[in-house]
């Protein structure tokens, strides 16, 4: 089966941990999206959720951080952060398509690391809490370094999501695929609520355009000194970006939130 | 070489709700296990925001772990820009 749905979507805690900070305009215009993403992804009734995502020291340590990991556990266990808000759940895992995927990688000239025991924070944690709200769909994480340097380059993990996309091409499974992280933000540092407007229009201009060599090209001073330590996180949507190439991307919504302290997107991929 | 220690202490507490008990019970005694300076030692006990921002947690350990004290994003905010 081809894959049955795509999108792309920030995950800052500030959404559930403290939803009411935020100007009410901006909470319900970006979280009533969120929802409506949720709806188009159970509409399209997918067998599977590949998770394109990253961790906030939920799992990897400095004693071993892998560049890319795919989990095939047969579940997945989080929130880690007791003050998210949101309930404590086991997420059930899709290890079958996680270990195909592995497989098809180590094949095909990529060496992600592989996990029978992830922990979900709110960077996967949220995304499906709002697209995927009764868990019911199995997940399989693939998890990007965003977090700390030296991290995979913008054009790598296009390649990767390249890569994953053609391989889901020809699975018997019904997939959707989700990219979560960014846009601009500084979280936890001096600059934290900092937002670079200019830089995240500019990147969701390039992704609705395909511009695939400005979505290739970013590197990781640009992105570390634009769009902060968070911004790294877009080479998620980057990789979504390669696995749905031909696809095309729509902008639910776009909004600053200073509260929350980040450039909060959310973008919908058509076929 | 020992901010790997400290950012260790501080990744334990965040992810791991048995070591998160453990540390809550007796902090004191919880950091001994991490081979700490007596000024990251002194920080870490404190939770001073501020010192343990500019030794060089990252600040995705630092903000959660300031969570679970309760640090509101105003006080967060005041403890860092005052390391600036």
């Amino acid at each position: 089966m081809p894959i049955v749905f795509a999108c792309a979507a920030s995950h800052a805690p500030g959404m559930t941990a403290w939803t009411e900070a935020a100007p009410k305009q901006q909470a319900d215009n970006f979280l009533g999206s969120y929802r409506k993403l949720g709806e188009m992804l159970t509409a399209s009734k997918p067998d599977a959720i590949v998770a394109l995502t990253v961790e906030h020291w939920a799992n990897f340590f400095l004693n071993s951080m892998p560049s890319f990991c795919i989990g095939r556990a047969e579940h997945y266990d989080g929130p880690i952060e007791e003050w998210l808000r949101i309930p404590k759940a086991r997420v059930p895992g899709d290890a079958k398509l996680g270990k195909e995927l592995i497989e098809a990688c180590l094949d095909g000239g990529f060496d992600p690391t592989f996990s029978d025991e992830l922990l979900f924070d709110h960077a996967t944690f949220l995304p499906l809490h709002f697209l995927n709200p009764q868990m019911a769909v199995p997940v399989v994480p693939v998890i990007i370094n965003t977090l700390t340097p030296p991290m995979p380059t913008a054009r790598r993990c296009f390649a990767l999501g390249q890569f994953l996309g053609r391989t889901l091409e020809r699975n018997q499974k019904r997939v959707a695929v989700i990219a979560t992280g960014g846009l601009s933000h500084w979280p936890g540092e001096a600059k934290h609520g900092k937002i670079n407007i200019p830089f995240d229009k500019n990147f969701l201009e390039n992704l609705i355009a395909r511009d695939f060599t400005s979505l290739t090209a970013y590197t990781y001073d640009e992105i570390n000194a634009e769009a902060g330590s968070g911004g790294h996180e877009i080479r998620t949507w980057i990789a979504l970006a390669g696995a749905v190439q031909n696809w095309t991307a729509e902008l639910l919504a776009y909004e600053p939130v200073v509260p929350w302290a980040t450039g909060c997107g959310l973008v919908a991929f058509h076929p | 070489m020992s901010l790997y220690q400290l950012q260790k202490l501080i990744y334990h507490v965040n992810r791991d709700p048995a070591q998160r008990e453990r540390y809550r019970q007796d902090p004191a005694a919880f950091i001994t296990s991490y081979e700490l300076t007596e000024e990251e030692s002194k920080a870490a006990l404190k939770v001073d925001l501020r010192t343990l921002y500019s030794m060089g947690v990252h600040s995705l350990l630092l903000r959660p772990f300031s969570l679970l004290h309760k640090v509101s994003n105003e006080d967060y905010a005041k403890a860092l820009k005052e390391s600036e």
